[in-house]
């Protein structure tokens, strides 16, 4: 039986990276921190009992679990909001709402040049992070940040190696043509698969 | 001889096969560690507020454990039956499907035998009853036999 201490070990190490994992799925800063509490209570709830060993497994499998049935109760609502929409016109007001109002801004001016490149290299990787198919992303997450391999990966997204081995290799192609779009092949990291994309490219 | 000649290169455009995936795998292993290395930098900055209801999650979920478990240890303290009856509510919680048709079965079995142990009573009496009557069972379904007991 795990103590509250390995618990809490545990959730120090993997909280930051399972909200961020979150967001990229939910696309919603606020949903993704009621997922992650949600994930952690049941951890605690229903596996307490169980070794802190078995910790990392059980955790992203209730956070995929509790990913879907956020995405179930949305997929509903938004079919509400759809239906009740078609009856109304827009706000109540009669304003319109700026885009621009709701983007988020980050203040880089103090930092220096290549710390504001970094942070704008991430923010590309995050938007095609979330342009990602759901699968593909979940494979990726799991495989490569959560560093789980195959088959634990394959149970927790109840698919065959094969699939996981499927997903997590189209993920990658596809975030590195993303990131070549963008202008990033020079980052030192997507040359080599920009030769092989387009060699295989060439074969077809 | 051409035949193994065709083998060998069979044999070469296979191998050569073989390392092209091989160096597929590692071009991509590499790729994506350089990604989870960005994103693990990302998720080190996070808004203060975010921290805050994280480690306030993480804090609830941690009260939850120790108490569960505090509450454990002194059950354990109470008695042996409390440690008996803990196990059976805990075990009713476990398997809910299980625990009901297990519990309709007893009831069901009981029933079914009270039923029959009843039946077999009555059976029972009324043979009894037969036997210790001094008068023979065909008297009572004598119509006249009332009136006779009466004059007599």
């Amino acid at each position: 039986m795990a103590t509250p201490k390995e618990l809490s070990d545990f959730l120090v190490a993997v909280e930051r990276r399972a909200f961020k994992q979150t967001v990229y799925a939910v696309r919603d800063d606020h949903a993704a921190l009621d997922i992650v509490q949600d994930a952690m209570m049941k951890l605690a709830e229903k596996y307490g009992n169980h070794p802190a060993s078995e910790f990392p497994m059980l955790f992203q499998r209730i956070l995929q679990n509790t990913m879907r049935d956020f995405w179930r109760r949305q997929k509903v609502r938004n079919l509400w909001t759809t239906l009740l929409s078609s009856f109304g016109g827009n706000d109540a007001d009669g304003e319109e709402r700026d885009p621009l109002e709701t983007i988020d801004v980050e203040d880089d001016s103090d930092e220096p040049s290549a710390v504001l490149a970094r942070n704008q290299t991430i923010q590309l990787i995050e938007r095609a992070l979330e342009k990602l198919p759901a699968r593909q992303r979940q494979a990726f997450v799991l495989r490569y940040w959560e560093e789980m391999d195959v088959a634990e990966t394959a149970e927790i997204m109840g698919c065959s190696d094969g699939s996981v081995k499927t997903h997590c290799s189209r993920a990658v192609h596809a975030l590195a043509l993303e990131l070549k779009k963008q202008g990033l092949d020079k980052l030192g990291l997507s040359n080599a698969i920009f030769d092989k994309n387009s060699s295989i490219k060439k074969g077809d | 001889m051409n035949r193994r000649r065709d083998n060998m290169t069979n044999e070469k455009h296979i191998n050569l096969m073989d390392d092209e995936v091989t160096s597929n795998l590692v071009v991509e292993d590499q790729i994506a560690r350089n990604i989870t290395e960005l994103l693990n930098d990302r998720a080190q900055q996070l808004k203060p507020q975010q921290e805050q209801r994280l480690s306030a999650a993480r804090g609830l979920a941690i009260d939850y454990l120790a108490e569960q478990q505090a509450q454990l240890a002194s059950g354990n303290r109470v008695s042996q039956n409390g440690n008996a009856l803990r196990w059976f509510g805990q075990h009713l919680e476990q398997h809910r499907v299980t625990s009901v048709a297990l519990i309709l079965a007893v009831m069901l079995l009981t029933f079914f035998a009270v039923q029959h142990l009843s039946l077999n009573n009555n059976l029972e009496n009324s043979d009894a009853f037969l036997l210790a009557s001094d008068l023979p069972p065909e008297a009572y379904a004598d119509k006249g036999f009332n009136a006779w007991l009466d004059s007599n």
